[in-house]
């Protein structure tokens, strides 16, 4: 389809039409810039994305451009980056209308997603660096744009100790290895040769400091304050936090993947991960508030990405990756409507006849079975056949189960069904897209039994503890999730003030 | 639990033994604050409805020294209004004259008048501020007569005290705490992990609770260990602890319970729906009051609050100089009095007053401008549609008024204004819930409960088919809420989702109606029946459906109410009102008020379908209302976000009926247009075409990311009660309530009185709460709509986590961060009708009387000669 020739015009354009949306984010911020100038902003910051779709779906391989390299995990992380951004600054439009910090969301938000997406484009180093940092930066800003608002600016505070020491300790990581290996591309760094110049001493230090540095963004315990605490930003904010800033620790390993075959450091990622999953699962099962709720469903779900690549399923890290942040911005965007009070929230329970809970628990099997022999020789695998079996099996008993009569049984069995569909074709083109790009390491199956094991036995406490809510235990594990999904004092103030403050500037 | 307790109390310095029931204090002190419903209902309630007693500038004192709160406009808002012309400067005088007779100060009229118009005009007379040296030097002269500046004290809660003395944070932890411990408590949401021992009571569950609660100190949960059983001994022992003296045990309570008005408003709305919890707000200051007392006891006791009023005096100095063009050496050459007159007028002309008189001023100038636009037609066009074609009966609602005039003015229709719940006191029940609506305003009690049925084959196909939609969100639930498969979930929904984003955010108007109309075709609603015939029900439940007494009966009063007993037009369409929006939590405050937060379709659909029964309407023939058998009545829903009449119940029409029906079919597409443009160009918006308003009002409804689908109530300023006459044809702005009144066929008063009692009472809650909202966002408003977060299924939130918030979004009343669009005016209720019939009003009805005497409502009348009367004081 596309000759080499057309390959090389994808990044010359794609920086173009970058450039351009940089350029048209600026301009807004000029107060003589008509404010309906925004449409067409939005038409600009359009074109990234698409043509990163397209150099995606073109599959032409890897390019060296200066110290930038495309392959098709990099258009398909811009791809999404860009994406989301584009449809937060489309509902920022209506949903900040009237906001005082109106133009500086649209700079920002086109800004930091910008330089977010670069910085999975840079080969060089020091680039990656430069960008990731950028972002953090933009992120904080973001979150600071209130700064009538002293929670606001607490939160913001939060955010810039805890990013600032992330940022430092990856640079430190970053030039310790360069030191050893002599070099600051990222394809020369991770060759063979390179990696053989390192001690195994050094080895496990510089993994130490990527690990630390990463586990801070995507919120893993114990650093999960600054995502607690910057649920005080507004809305999309929180959406484009969610969705494209906390996963790229999964990003970050997984291009330094090389690095960590063999290092020991790999089981304290997957020990604090497995922690972050289940104090993450179990904020969200305590929490009252939605959009802690979501929170604490982030920190369980960077757990997850973070134990994938643990495991060295750095593949399934980033299908993870993307998928939530689109299952989560969506989720965000839509808070509004948890209360939605023209639903109807009527619900007919009845009993469930053994036969039902047969033919499900046979289909998980067959599902998670099926799935397992697919590709049996990775160890990972068998953890998404677990959890695929556990997922069909519930799905089958809530949707086609309890489906009321003929018409509700079909409805649900063709939901089932589309669902499962949709599920594994979405799957599979992302694993044909990013097969070639994604190193893949063969992990030893007890990383992923374990997991497993933990998984089932977190659940069966679960459930224990659920039928016994006036145990001692209930109470203590309770108050201790209640308490690590509170903001932090300094978080909260009874009563908005800043709104009078406000109102005593302007009244034009 | 409802024990009195008899406890040592340290009386003003004096032992003495004090018998009292705790429970009754917490009752009076529980008037400062308003029972808060669920935000799914959002009925409007003044947030001083307990203290109308007060005037409104006593408790807009209180609240500002209590907490800070200031419910006066501020001088910015009314600045920009005096800019604006909104604030005539004749009034601004006239108001300073009457409130300078009240003083009694001795200083020449004119000087007074001077120096207080130049302080309420901020025209500085003198630029020059005095040295210091000056200034302190005179102060000490005057310093040595020892004025006696008379200051009010209000009682403050210990930990605020402590805060302002010392910038301690214990008032913060308390109010976290507090704020953790109820959204636990009261969650509806059905969080998978409940909070244990709820089902026990708010205290009790607490109590058991916190001794392991990790985010408190260990020395402090050991305190709160040993607490007693019952909460209201714990409330006295926390009270006898702080060494309250007991005649401010009330005003401390207070203290508290406005600390956090909205979760404490949220428990006594809960102790209010059923026995189990009628303690609930015992309880809640038990807990907060114990906590605050274990948190504070290290600091105890606090040092009293020393102020010798020097600042004070030292601004009163000021003051003179800046506005009334006194140097500050004259003071030395002043004699005793004169310096004490001086100090006084510019002590007692302060801020509040100052507020107040600019405020009641604007009022003024409404009230001038209201006049003019009704008194233009001082010959009032009295050509009665003779024969209209059909008529037309609409909420109160602001909104209904721009389109009724929209809809007169396209044919021969003639309009009513009524009440939206059409005094009908109904529960409704739709087809296949199990959750009924009380439907009317809240300060009435439903007495019969209709229910909307189907066939049962019907029923059973519907219930299946809504069963399946739902079940899609019980998978979603169960497949998150289970460990294994929750990790999965984002990669099975994720790409469904964007599906849904990407719609949402590109096409939102056709993405909105499309899965609407999805949605609908899915379900295929049968059509249904309404229970009106009573159905024998147990004594314990409401009574379903009417007796034939009842039917009659409020038929009737319905029909009297809206003044249509003659003169029928073959088609009577009785309109309800409700709203479209997406996204929106506040959803349900753009529906009708007077259905406590819900469309007031239903009733509408009741009404028309009560008025059809031959029975119905033989009975009322014999009662004096003849309604010809032609004449049809049909129901109709008033969309507001798209100003469209959709219907919903249209009988078997007359002849003449259809012909009407086909006619105003014709013209509503016409109406509808006119009315959104009249109602669109009010909103901010970034396009500014003015083509296809149609479909960018069903993009406010549809759009995910809007804050502002329609602008509701705001700018409501006034409720005008009388024939349709007095206002036909006049550009009210959508900001008037419209009630139809003939004084003429109400001889002894009595609907009148209806009206004030429950329409009247229902707009001004709504009006106060805009007003509230606007003054006070913070504290009477919801905060900003952007950073919200619901909670426990029962409200919202701001940021992190703050009081539940119970008024208004900003973006409900602000047009933009700087700018107000709802004007804080209280409302003013024009009456139509002899001065006697208000006087007798006003005697009669005491409550109404209080409000307008201490400022919580204005009142004029208009008489049958159209002389204007103006009832504020």
């Amino acid at each position: 389809m596309f000759n080499f020739l057309d390959m090389s015009i994808f990044p010359t354009v794609f920086f173009i039409v970058l450039a351009i949306s940089a350029l048209s984010s600026i301009i807004f911020l000029n107060p003589n810039t008509p404010i309906s100038y925004i449409r067409i902003h939005i038409g600009f910051i359009a074109l990234p994305p698409i043509v990163a779709l397209l150099a995606l779906f073109s599959n032409g391989g890897r390019i060296i451009m200066g110290p930038f390299h495309f392959d098709s995990l990099s258009w398909l992380l811009a791809f999404f980056v860009l994406t989301i951004s584009l449809i937060v600054q489309r509902y920022c439009i209506q949903y900040l209308h009237g906001d005082k910090a109106y133009r500086k969301y649209f700079t920002l938000l086109t800004l930091t997603t910008i330089v977010d997406s670069v910085a999975w484009f840079s080969n060089d180093l020091r680039l990656l660096l430069f960008c990731w940092g950028a972002t953090l930066l933009g992120l904080t800003l973001l979150i600071s744009l209130k700064r009538e608002w002293q929670v606001a600016r607490n939160a913001a505070k939060t955010c810039s100790r805890l990013f600032t020491l992330s940022w430092g300790l990856l640079t430190l990581a970053i030039v310790w290895l360069a030191e050893v290996t002599n070099h600051w591309q990222l394809t020369d760094v991770l060759t063979t040769s390179s990696l053989a110049q390192l001690e195994s001493w050094e080895q496990t230090g510089i993994t130490l400091l990527f690990v630390v540095a990463v586990v801070i963004p995507a919120a893993q315990w114990p650093f999960q304050r600054w995502l607690l605490d910057s649920v005080v930003a507004p809305t999309p904010i929180s959406a484009v936090m969610h969705a494209g800033i906390v996963n790229a620790g999964g990003i970050i390993l997984t291009l330094f993947a090389p690095l960590f075959v063999g290092s020991p450091v790999q089981i304290l990622l997957f020990i604090f991960s497995s922690i972050s999953v289940l104090i993450g699962t179990g904020i969200m099962l305590v929490q009252v508030d939605y959009k802690r709720q979501l929170v604490g469903s982030t920190i369980a779900q960077m757990g997850f990405m973070l134990i994938q690549c643990a495991l060295g399923a750095y593949l399934a890290a980033i299908i993870h990756a993307v998928l939530h942040g689109l299952f989560k911005s969506t989720l965000f965007l839509q808070a509004g409507s948890v209360l939605d009070h023209h639903q109807s929230k009527v619900y007919t329970k009845k009993p469930l006849p053994f036969v039902w809970i047969f033919t499900g628990s046979v289909l998980a099997l067959l599902v998670g079975i099926g799935f397992w022999l697919t590709s049996p020789e990775e160890g990972y695998q068998l953890v998404s056949a677990f959890m695929l079996g556990w997922s069909v099996f519930l799905a089958w008993i809530q949707l086609v189960a309890f489906g009321l009569g003929k018409i509700g049984r079909i409805f649900g069995l063709l939901v089932f069904v589309g669902g499962g569909i949709i599920y594994l074709y979405i799957h599979q083109l992302l694993h044909h897209a990013l097969k070639d790009m994604i190193p893949k390491i063969q992990s030893p199956s007890i990383g992923a039994i374990l997991i497993i094991f933990i998984l089932l036995l977190a659940s069966v406490i679960g459930i224990w503890l659920v039928r016994n809510r006036l145990s001692n235990l209930y109470t203590v594990i309770y108050l201790w999730l209640v308490r690590f999904g509170e903001p932090h004092e300094d978080g909260i103030e009874s009563h908005p003030s800043y709104l009078k403050q406000l109102i005593s500037q302007g009244g034009k | 639990m409802n024990t009195t307790v008899v406890k040592e109390l340290n009386l003003e310095g004096n032992e003495s033994n004090v018998d009292f029931h705790i429970d009754d204090l917490v009752n009076a002190a529980s008037k400062v604050i308003v029972p808060l419903g669920p935000i799914t209902s959002f009925a409007a309630r003044n947030p001083w409805a307990g203290l109308e007693e007060q005037s409104f500038e006593q408790v807009a004192r209180r609240l500002k020294e209590t907490n800070g709160v200031e419910i006066y406009p501020s001088d910015e808002v009314l600045k920009s209004a005096w800019k604006q012309g909104e604030i005539k400067q004749e009034f601004v005088e006239m108001k300073l004259h009457q409130w300078l007779d009240l003083q009694t100060i001795d200083l020449p009229h004119d000087e007074a008048f001077q120096f207080c118009q130049a302080a309420l005009l901020q025209n500085k007379t003198s630029f020059n501020s005095p040295s210091k040296t000056d200034l302190e030097s005179v102060m000490k002269e005057i310093l040595q007569y020892n004025f006696n500046i008379p200051q009010n004290h209000y009682v403050q809660t210990y930990s605020e005290r402590l805060g302002k003395m010392d910038g301690n944070k214990v008032n913060q932890v308390v109010n976290g705490q507090m704020i953790k411990w109820c959204k636990l408590y009261l969650d509806e949401s059905q969080a998978v992990w409940s909070m244990p021992n709820r089902e026990k009571g708010f205290y009790a569950a607490w109590k058991k609770l916190v001794p392991n609660d990790p985010s408190i100190n260990r020395t402090i949960r050991k305190e709160l260990k040993e607490l007693p059983m019952e909460a209201d001994q714990a409330l006295m022992a926390a009270l006898l602890g702080l060494q309250i003296p007991y005649t401010e045990i009330q005003q401390y309570l207070e203290a508290h319970l406005l600390a956090l008005p909205g979760w404490a408003g949220m428990m006594l709305w809960r102790s209010q729906q059923s026995n189990k919890e009628e303690n609930l707000l015992t309880e809640f200051l038990a807990v907060r009051i114990c906590m605050e007392y274990a948190f504070i006891k290290p600091y105890l006791p606090l040092p009293e609050f020393q102020d010798d009023g020097e600042e004070l005096l030292q601004s009163l100095i000021i003051s003179w100089t800046n506005w009334g063009n006194m140097p500050i050496d004259t003071w030395l050459s002043l004699s005793l009095k004169e310096i004490e007159a001086r100090l006084t007028l510019a002590y007692r002309f302060d801020q509040m007053v100052r507020n107040r008189i600019l405020l009641e001023a604007w009022e003024q100038t409404y009230e001038a401008q209201l006049m003019n636009i009704i008194g233009a037609s001082s010959h009032r066009i009295t050509e009665n549609l003779k024969q209209p074609l059909a008529q037309f009966a609409f909420c109160i609602d602001v909104r209904s008024e721009p389109f009724r005039r929209k809809l007169e003015e396209a044919g021969p229709f003639e309009t009513f204004g009524t009440a939206g719940f059409f005094g009908l006191p109904i529960e409704t029940c739709e087809l296949g819930q199990k959750h009924s609506h009380p439907s009317l305003p809240i300060l009435f009690k439903p007495q019969i409960k209709v229910n909307e049925c189907a066939s049962e084959q019907d029923l059973k196909t519907y219930q299946e088919r809504q069963q399946s939609v739902n079940l899609l969100n019980y998978s979603f639930k169960t497949l998150k809420n289970s460990l294994p498969s929750s990790l999965l979930l984002p990669e099975i929904t994720g790409p469904w989702y964007s599906l849904q984003t990407i719609a949402r955010s590109f096409f939102p108007r056709s993405t909105g109606m499309i899965s609407r109309k999805l949605r609908k075709n899915w379900l295929r609603k049968p059509s249904t029946e309404l229970t009106l015939q009573q159905v024998q029900t147990n004594k314990t439940e409401l009574p379903i459906g009417f007796s034939e007494e009842e039917q009659v009966l409020y038929a009737r009063q319905a029909l009297n109410m809206m003044g249509l007993t003659e003169n029928f037009a073959p088609l009577v369409v009785i309109c309800g009102h409700g709203s479209h929006s997406t996204n929106n939590p506040y959803a349900s405050a753009l529906d009708c008020g007077a259905c406590g937060g819900a469309s007031s379709g239903f009733n509408a659909r009741v009404l028309a379908t009560l008025c059809n029964l031959p029975e119905v309407r033989k009975a009322l023939n014999e009662e004096g209302i003849s309604i010809p058998n032609e004449t049809v009545f049909a129901a109709a829903e008033h969309i507001t976000t798209t100003d469209e009449l959709q219907w919903l119940y249209v009988p078997h029409l007359s002849e003449k009926a259809q012909e009407a029906l086909d006619f105003i079919g014709t013209t509503l597409p016409k109406v509808s247009e006119q009315a959104v443009a009249e109602r669109f160009v009010k909103l901010p918006n970034l396009k500014a075409n003015h083509k296809n308003l149609n479909a960018q009002a069903q993009r406010l409804g549809e759009d995910w990311s809007e804050v502002r689908p329609e602008w509701g109530l705001a700018r409501n300023a006034t409720f005008i009660i009388g024939n349709r006459e007095l206002t036909k044809n006049r550009h009210l702005d959508g900001r008037a309530f419209l009630h139809s009144y003939d004084w003429q066929k109400d001889p002894n008063g009595s609907i009148l009185e209806n009206i004030i009692a429950g329409p009247t009472t229902v707009t001004q809650w709504i009006n106060l709460q805009y007003y509230a909202s606007t003054v006070a966002p913070h504290y009477y408003g919801s905060g900003n709509k952007t950073t919200q977060t619901v909670t426990a299924g029962i409200g919202v939130m701001q940021g992190n986590a703050s009081d539940l918030l119970s008024g208004l979004p900003w973006q409900s009343v602000m047009k933009s961060d700087q700018e107000l669009y709802h004007e804080p005016l209280r409302l003013l209720v024009v009456i139509e009708a002899p001065t006697e019939y208000v006087q007798r009003l006003l005697d009669r009805n005491q409550s109404f009387h209080q409000k307008l005497k201490n400022g919580w409502i204005r009142l004029a009348s208009i008489d049958p000669e159209g002389h204007w009367e103006s009832w504020t004081v």
